[in-house]
């Protein structure tokens, strides 16, 4: 493939549509040479950047979620955009939590989507305008040296 | 909607005397979250069984369907009632090692 070229998908932003995604995600990633590990990784973070547009950013009203795939010869850039509220951010992204110093009793289920597409993208950046909504790039980089698809 | 018939989300229960075993597969989501809480509601209320989820044929998950486990651990917990899941392909048992859901899930000897 080529070096920057896009691929751009414009979905309703409801949870029937973000399996959509996870197929394109695949497609693309895996003519792209990433390997079967990466891409499951990369599903995961772009579901859950999706997930966050459909749950917080329109409410009941119907909206539009804008998943832009960024193919740059060696690394995978997933542009996740909405126009609604946005969506309430931690504090500080590095604060998004894990379970694993709690105890059950004190275990809170929200911030796990955040803390997965930390941990499973090389970059995540999250930037949201009042008003304007909220755009999400998540950026997974090439490694040559694995299994391919 | 269904894209592809073998991600489609299913969860069938197996009830034997004392035990319920829910075999999910497919791909848990936000989109079938309230599907799976449904199927979940009775057997997380029915503290004389034991309840065991089996993962083999589960192929993707998201936070929201650790989230419901999340919750059922609780529920199992407050019960005294036990939980366990069984089978966890290694892809969502590196999730459930991320997010630290996996100390909390009672060890498994059939695990992969």
């Amino acid at each position: 493939m080529k070096a920057d070229q896009t691929v751009t998908l414009n979905l309703p932003a409801t949870a029937d549509y973000v399996d959509i995604v996870r197929l394109n995600l695949y497609g693309i990633a895996s003519k792209m040479g990433f390997s079967y590990e990466d891409i499951e990784d990369m599903k995961v973070a772009v579901s859950e950047a999706c997930n966050n547009s459909v749950l917080y950013a329109y409410g009941q009203e119907g909206g539009l979620v804008e998943v832009i795939f960024g193919v740059n010869g060696e690394e995978l850039t997933i542009t996740v955009k909405d126009e609604g509220v946005s969506f309430a951010l931690p504090q500080d992204t590095s604060d998004a939590t894990t379970l694993h110093d709690k105890e059950l009793h004190d275990v809170e289920i929200g911030g796990l989507g955040f803390y997965l597409m930390q941990a499973l993208m090389d970059e995540v950046s999250v930037s949201s305008e009042s008003g304007k909504g909220t755009q999400v790039i998540l950026t997974k980089r090439l490694t040559r040296s694995e299994e391919k698809v | 909607m269904t894209t592809n018939k073998n991600d489609k989300f299913n969860a069938k229960t197996v009830s034997e005397e004392g035990k319920n075993v829910v075999y999910l597969s497919g791909e848990l989501d936000l989109s079938v979250a309230p599907d799976f809480r449904l199927v979940m509601e009775p057997l997380v209320g029915d503290s004389d069984a034991d309840l065991t989820i089996n993962l083999k044929e589960l192929k993707y998950i998201d936070s929201t369907g650790i989230g419901i486990l999340l919750s059922i651990l609780k529920a199992r917990h407050s019960m005294n009632a036990s939980f366990s899941v069984e089978e966890v392909p290694p892809q969502i048992q590196k999730l459930f090692d991320m997010t630290g859901i996996a100390k909390f899930f009672e060890p498994q000897e059939n695990s992969q």
